[in-house]
């Protein structure tokens, strides 16, 4: 029999971006009226159609409810106990990031985020996103020269307010859901990408997002737009300082990706998760969706979802293009009393289409973790596939996994296999690994990187090292 | 509420029974399922109102059902017909529930319903009268197989109740037919109590004529190593729901369940299941199959539960669909709910059409495309029918399937 204890042990490792960056912010008062939202929009000097669309999106949030579907449970948000705007303090416009304020600069090295070109180690461009505000972008005029837009949203909506209106929220509309009309209504910043067409983006492109102060919830809004035979990967990571207190993460993710186009959208989320006794940490959030628009074109999910307290997150898929692809390989690692719930959507309307989605759970301490998937074949979708693989894995008796998986078809001439196993580590391997001299904790650690090797083959090599090492952090710890 | 005036007008408050006083009660709290909940999210709301549109029928007509031809090897129950049966032989013994019994049994049940999970047995209970239910103890070995009938008469609403208590030590084969007449509505509650170390085949075959509605619910309580084999078929109800609650109570039992639907025209029919493992060593091995063709609806929802108790658990389910028409629809959910750490559970699902290889394979031997499909349709039948007991000899399910429309 395994010690518990030990296995127990083994996923404990504290939490390492907990630190506050002591800078002077900009906030505005707490709560959410049309005032709140009108100010924003000035402050960020947005045109009209902007603030039609938010105030639009405020009216129907007033008329919904807060989904409770989901297998989570956590005390009422209060939506008029949150600042909805705050940013450092730092002079009117930033010609250089010379000009950056050196603490915001030195918050995103200790992240390992390097923002200061001369670092420029990885062939990565950096979006950065401090509170509600992005900071700074990197190799900016390396991808201009291949006509690739990266800026942030509120800047993309000052310079290229036709696309914006063009395409904002075509993929989510603002009454799509609660935390969608939310974000619609006061997001504050994000990234925006637009890749033209025949190109290649010649680096990853890389959002960070760092939530610092504890009372201000964010609520960012990314827009990738691949043009016909274009293709772009996109890395997203995400931090938080500690803090007693639930801070609201609602962000919205939008894709549209044009004939034969493709996008990878990969994620490191490691937002603080709370302490052992589930006080604190971040409530996330999020709805991410692709739209694959045009003929054979992809999009490609890839999460490893590591922190927050409660994870309402369902990156999906609306494959409308002929022979379209999608994917989705997730790793969801709960430990605690964290709450997981989350999986992925893949909607076939057109023929030909094709979609796998690999996802890997992980739940450990007192953690919830649950898979939620919607696979559905339109009347349309004629030779259209679907494959679906959930692998739980269960530490310790305290955790909990479970599946729910959504099936639909309307098609005869399509196909969906799904298929969920649930298991633990099992001893015989972990008897084998040990009497070959691997220690305890190592073996352990093997047998978690294996079942998720699946999904850390997908993510772009930045990431698989990171992600590998998140997972060894939560996994190293007091064994010996 | 109007099923509610409905039982009321049809029955003064001093005839109806304790039971049906208290599920009366608590229906009036909720007069229809939610809409909006998992169980019923799905469900047509039309043919449900349609389904509780005819009068209540208590009495049924005489019978113009042709049953199979009854055999001597097997006992013969049909509920509703008044019929008494007290068999007390050398190996074994099927008598009766007594009243306080079968009251006592059932009140307990209700303690334990749940407003959406369990409408169906409310409004069973609510509208069974004393004479529609049946309450069995069944004791002893080489018991005879025993089938037992419920149907709904032409354009009424009929419910009939089964109660079984299988003694400990017993083994029975038990076949469950429920027939729907031409426009009409049946509803089937089966609560049955299977004691230490007992077993038993269970078989449900339903299927109804023309506009026919069945609501089907069968909860099953497990002691420990007791086996309970279900094998069922629902086809030809214009609606129907079966609904399986299974609780393996301490655990150390063994559950296998293959059920099937087959859905055409404009039909809708579904299958819920919920399995429960209260105890550690518990097995489970179930697989549904739909079939939809034409216009129809086929749905699948199971759900496996088990809390930390039930280490060494081991279940798996499968849920295997064929869309047979552009504009059928399948809808399937198998569900996993996991606290113990030390168990193997698995699920899966498929939705397809008939394998076109196979079927060119066959075709290129000379055997027609109609040929074909059925052949590949009656392998995929068979694993299910062959399940079923009893029926094999009587019934002709798989000619029933495959040539009637």
């Amino acid at each position: 029999m395994v010690n518990e204890n030990l296995v127990k042990d083994v996923v404990k490792e504290p939490y390492k971006y907990g630190f506050v960056t002591d800078i002077e912010t900009e906030k505005i008062e707490k709560g959410l009226n049309e005032d709140i939202i009108k100010l924003i929009s000035q402050k960020k000097e947005e045109p009209k159609f902007l603030l039609d669309f938010r105030l639009k999106a405020f009216k129907k949030w007033q008329k919904m409810k807060e989904p409770d579907w989901a297998a989570l449970g956590y005390k009422k948000i209060d939506y008029q106990d949150i600042i909805y705007y705050s940013a450092p303090k730092q002079k009117e416009k930033i010609s250089s990031l010379d000009e950056v304020d050196p603490k915001l600069l030195e918050t995103f090295d200790k992240l390992g985020i390097p923002l200061t070109e001369q670092k420029k180690l990885t062939n990565v461009a950096v979006d950065a996103v401090f509170d509600s505000v992005s900071i700074a972008t990197t190799f900016r005029e390396e991808l201009a020269e291949h006509g690739v837009i990266f800026c942030s949203i509120s800047e993309a909506v000052k310079n290229h307010a036709d696309l914006i209106e063009k395409y904002l929220g075509t993929v989510v509309p603002a009454s799509d859901n609660y935390f969608a009309a939310l974000n619609s209504a006061v997001f504050s910043d994000g990234s925006f990408v637009y890749i033209p067409k025949g190109v290649t983006c010649p680096m990853d492109l890389s959002s960070y997002f760092r939530i610092n102060s504890g009372d201000s919830g964010q609520f960012e809004r990314t827009l990738i737009i691949a043009e016909e035979s274009s293709s772009v990967s996109y890395l997203e990571g995400c931090t938080a300082p500690m803090f007693d207190t639930n801070t609201l993460h609602a962000a919205v993710v939008e894709l549209i990706a044009l004939d034969d186009a493709s996008i990878k959208y990969s994620t490191v989320q490691n937002w603080y998760a709370g302490d052992e006794e589930g006080i604190g940490g971040i409530f996330n959030f999020v709805t991410k969706r692709g739209k694959c628009l045009g003929k054979r074109s992809k999009i490609s999910w890839s999460q490893v979802e590591t922190g927050s307290a409660i994870t309402w997150k369902y990156p999906s898929c609306l494959l409308l293009g002929e022979e379209s692809v999608g994917e989705f390989y997730s790793v969801a690692l709960t430990n605690n009393l964290q709450q997981a719930d989350t999986g992925t959507k893949m909607i076939h309307i057109g023929p030909k289409t094709k979609s796998t989605i690999v996802s890997k759970g992980i739940s450990a301490g007192n953690s919830k973790n649950s898979y939620r998937g919607l696979v559905k074949m339109g009347t349309k979708a004629t030779g259209s596939r679907n494959y679906s693989q959930c692998d739980s894995m269960l530490i310790g008796d305290q955790a909990s996994a479970n599946t729910f998986p959504y099936i639909k078809s309307q098609q005869p001439n399509s196909e969906i296999e799904h298929e969920a196993s649930t298991c633990r580590i099992s001893e015989d391997q972990l008897f084998y690994l040990q009497s070959r001299g691997i220690e305890f904790e190592e073996a352990v650690s093997m047998m978690v990187s294996g079942f998720c090797r699946d999904v850390f083959n997908q993510l772009p090599m930045e990431f698989a090292t990171e992600a590998d090492k998140l997972l060894a952090l939560k996994l190293e710890g007091s064994v010996g | 509420m109007e099923i509610i005036e409905k039982i009321k007008t049809n029955k003064s408050d001093d005839n109806l029974t304790e039971i049906q006083k208290i599920c009366l009660h608590k229906l009036q709290a909720s007069p229809l399922p939610n809409p909006k909940s998992e169980l019923w999210r799905l469900s047509n709301k039309s043919k449900l109102s349609n389904f509780l549109d005819y009068s209540i029928n208590e009495k049924d007509s005489k019978f113009d059902i042709p049953y199979p031809k009854n055999s001597q090897s097997t006992i013969r129950l049909i509920i509703g017909e008044n019929c008494q049966i007290k068999l007390i032989e050398k190996n074994y013994s099927i008598q009766q529930l007594s009243e306080d019994e079968l009251q006592k049994y059932i009140k307990e049940q209700i303690t334990f319903f749940k407003q959406n999970e369990n409408w169906s047995d409310l409004l069973n209970l609510s509208l069974s009268c004393k004479n529609n239910i049946l309450g069995l103890k069944i004791n002893g070995s080489k018991i005879p197989p025993i089938e037992i009938f419920s149907h709904a008469s032409c354009n009424s609403l009929n419910a009939k109740t089964l109660v079984i208590f299988l003694e400990k030590n017993c083994a029975i084969e038990l076949l469950q037919v429920n027939l729907g007449k031409e426009n009409s509505s049946l509803s089937q509650s089966t609560f049955f109590c299977l004691k230490e170390n007992s077993s038993i085949n269970h078989g449900v075959v339903s299927y109804g004529e023309n506009r026919s509605n069945l609501l089907n619910s069968l909860n099953v309580i497990q002691q420990k190593n007791s086996t309970y084999n279900l094998g069922s078929l629902h086809f030809k109800f214009n609606y129907a729901r079966f609904e399986i609650s299974i609780k393996q109570s301490a655990g150390n039992a063994k559950t296998n369940i293959k059920g099937m639907q087959i859905t055409k025209k404009d039909e809708q029919i579904s299958t819920y299941t919920k399995i429960e493992f209260n105890g550690p060593n518990g097995f489970l091995d179930q697989i549904n199959k739909s079939l939809a063709d034409d216009k129809s609806h086929a749905i699948f929802e199971g759900s496996i539960i088990v809390p930390k108790i039930a280490q060494r658990t081991d279940a798996s389910q499968l849920s295997r669909n064929l869309l047979l028409s552009n504009l059928a629809q399948i809808d399937t959910k198998p569900q996993l709910e996991i606290i113990a750490d030390d168990v193997k559970c698995k699920h899966g699902a498929t939705i397809s059409q008939l394998n076109e290889e196979e079927l060119f394979y066959m075709r290129t031997r000379g055997i027609t495309l109609t040929e074909a499909s059925k052949l590949q349709l009656s392998s995929y039948f068979q694993e299910i029918i062959s399940f079923i007991p009893i029926s094999k000899d009587k019934w002709d399910l798989l000619d029933k399937l495959l040539n009637e429309n």
